[in-house]
């Protein structure tokens, strides 16, 4: 019963006035996840256990099946979902993991990727998934379920590195907040102040997103608020952490 | 570093909230900015704070803020604030709290449901209202001296009175006065109470509308907040003292209350020191005084200064005159005193007597000119607040 409401609802709402909006919204997420597949395979080169390098690729792949699943839940409303992984600000966060990756800093690609970038698209996916219909919702959701076990994957691997040095795993997690929470920052804030995002395939998509039960506000709210909670996992100073988030431009 | 309490607040303006996030930013941030950001906020320790007893001794704990929204203090929101209390507990508990007091709404959410608090670990809770009762029956004993009226001759209305704090004042004044009215939405917990003082030789009345009472009472209690101010109008004497307990405090003098005394109660000043860091002094506790503080806050402090690591205030309808003479020796053995009058207006006391008043107790260390500027400048801040809020309607 509840498939058979879901196709209905997805066939009136997504075919008219809201599929552009759900397009771009694809095409945020479909970029998002092949930058992902991309970050993953460049971190399998600086793996030093034949283990983790598997466990990278494996990761590759399951982002790339992501970005597919994304694209065909587009093609069942009948558009076209473009990416692009060299627009604007996705370009500077794949620059922010490269530089981990030249340092051969692992930790510090665990960090962007695991923390900062998952965090953004878990809590994002799972707010879509709630109010977008039929597949197109349930497919939101489960990615956004299956991306919260990679992070809790990694976060084993970074308490037991912040056990190790408090402060400098503090410092080096508050040089990356700035480089990369700064880009997402601004790709999350309510209005796009530095022109077009590149992604979007005409108009900037966040005004329209009430039409579609969303707000720029809320997608911010949610993955900021994810953001804090999995710093707290860590063990991060609150207080710390409250204010590196409210010096993020707005 | 060892955390010897912590606590659980909110804060009760959008302003109160733009002053927090602006501390933390450096910078202020857009009033549209903030109602958007502030409920996705999970709680948090924001602050250390230090307290300095008049003994000497001194207490570290943390200040951690539940970001309930401020337009969110009220009944329909309760199962969204009392996670977000329940949140900040496991908060306090993960920071290795020894005793959390719960300031505000926090302490309503809660004193009736200590069962919902996380697993402790050593962490004990107090709601904080047996202080807080203790300072409310004080400043009414005060203000009946300052105004010259016999306690024993008037008539006590407490509004809210099933409530822990209500039910407390109650217990606490009834023996001072001539007859007591109780006013609560719930007529079973009413009568419970009304049966309970009678047991002890007290005129009671009950109503659960304040127009089932005569309009003799002359010293009056909100222990909640009012859905009106209004309410109060024609239902009291028109010379009442009033005591804003409620939280949030929305009694203010206006013309048609002119006669009437209406003062905050249940709060606290500190004689020693108190510090925030970062620095919060007058964004968290904004008072026209210094070092003023919540009773329900005041009592955690007071008890870590004791290291009477205990769940002193738990439950509902347990406090007794004994509890509160107990709590207010502790509070005063730490010179944790009733703080100075004052209301929306401002305050009813002058700034320079209440600051003599605290040299007179601390000689030596050169507050009155402190006391004034500081004053001075809260009072300019609370008006340019005010003048703010009615700019943004």
């Amino acid at each position: 019963m509840g498939t058979l409401i879901g196709l209905n609802c997805s066939t009136v709402e997504c075919t008219s006035l809201t599929a552009p909006i759900w397009q771009d919204i694809l095409a945020q997420a479909v970029t998002g996840e092949l930058m992902a597949a991309m970050n993953y395979a460049s971190l399998s080169e600086i793996c030093k256990d034949p283990a983790e390098v598997a466990d990278a690729l494996e990761h590759a792949q399951i982002e790339r099946g992501h970005a597919a699943r994304f694209a065909a839940e587009g093609r069942k409303i009948g558009v076209a979902v473009p990416n692009n992984v060299d627009a604007m600000h996705w370009k500077r966060l794949r620059e922010a993991f490269l530089r981990c990756v030249a340092e051969r800093d692992f930790i510090g690609c665990l960090i962007v990727q695991e923390i900062m970038l998952e965090s953004f698209a878990v809590a994002s996916y799972a707010r879509v998934g709630k109010v977008a219909p039929g597949t197109l919702g349930t497919t939101f959701a489960s990615i956004a379920a299956e991306e919260e076990e990679h992070v809790d994957h990694a976060m084993a691997i970074l308490q037991a590195e912040r056990a190790l040095d408090a402060q400098r795993f503090d410092d080096k997690l508050h040089r990356l907040h700035i480089e990369v929470m700064t880009t997402l920052a601004k790709m999350l804030a309510k209005e796009c102040k530095d022109g077009h995002c590149e992604v979007c395939h005409a108009t900037c998509v966040k005004p329209a997103l009430f039409d579609v039960s969303l707000s720029a506000a809320e997608l911010r709210g949610a993955s900021l608020q994810k953001y804090l909670k999995t710093l707290d996992a860590l063990g991060l100073p609150g207080e710390t952490t409250l204010a590196w988030v409210t010096q993020l431009p707005i | 570093m060892t955390v010897d309490f912590a606590l659980i607040g909110h804060q009760e303006s959008w302003q109160a909230a733009a002053d927090v996030l602006a501390i933390l930013r450096g910078a202020p941030l857009p009033d549209d900015e903030i109602k958007d950001i502030l409920p996705w906020i999970p709680p948090r320790a924001i602050c250390h704070v230090e307290v300095g007893s008049s003994t000497g001794a001194t207490a570290h704990g943390l200040y951690i803020d539940s970001f309930i929204p401020p337009d969110h203090l009220e009944a329909a929101y309760v199962q969204e604030n009392t996670a977000r209390v329940r949140a900040a507990a496991a908060c306090a508990i993960n920071l290795g709290a020894k005793i959390v007091s719960l300031g505000g709404f926090s302490s309503i959410l809660i004193e009736g449901n200590f069962d919902q608090l996380p697993e402790r670990k050593g962490t004990v809770f107090t709601t904080g209202n047996t202080l807080t009762v203790g300072l409310i029956v004080q400043g009414i004993k005060k203000m009946c001296t300052l105004e010259g009226r016999n306690l024993r001759r008037s008539t006590l209305l407490v509004v809210g009175a099933t409530g822990d704090v209500g039910s407390g004042c109650a217990r606490c004044l009834a023996p001072f006065v001539k007859r007591v009215q109780i006013n609560a939405r719930n007529e079973a917990r009413l009568r419970k109470l009304a049966a309970e003082l009678q047991a002890d030789g007290v005129q009671v009345e009950i109503a659960t509308g304040l127009e089932g009472f005569s309009t003799e009472a002359d010293v009056v209690i909100c222990a909640a907040s009012l859905a009106s101010p209004s309410l109060l109008l024609g239902r009291i004497a028109r010379d009442a003292i009033i005591c804003d307990a409620g939280y949030p405090k929305n009694l203010s003098p206006n013309a048609h209350m002119a006669d009437a005394k209406i003062f905050f109660g249940g709060l606290g000043q500190i004689v020693g020191t108190l510090k925030f860091a970062p620095n919060f002094d007058g964004i968290l506790n904004r008072h026209p005084f210094p070092r003023v503080v919540h009773g329900c806050l005041l009592e955690g402090m007071a008890l870590a200064l004791e290291k009477r690591f205990e769940p002193f205030s738990r439950g509902r309808g347990f406090i007794t005159p004994d509890r509160v003479e107990e709590i207010e020796g502790i509070a005063a053995h730490h010179g944790i005193h009733l703080a100075p009058f004052y209301n929306a207006d401002g305050p009813l006391e002058d700034c320079i007597a209440a600051a003599a008043s605290f040299d007179s107790v601390n000689p030596g260390r050169g507050t009155v000119s402190n006391t004034r500027t500081q004053c001075q400048n809260t009072i300019l801040l609370l008006n340019a607040t005010d003048a703010r809020s009615r700019e943004n309607g």
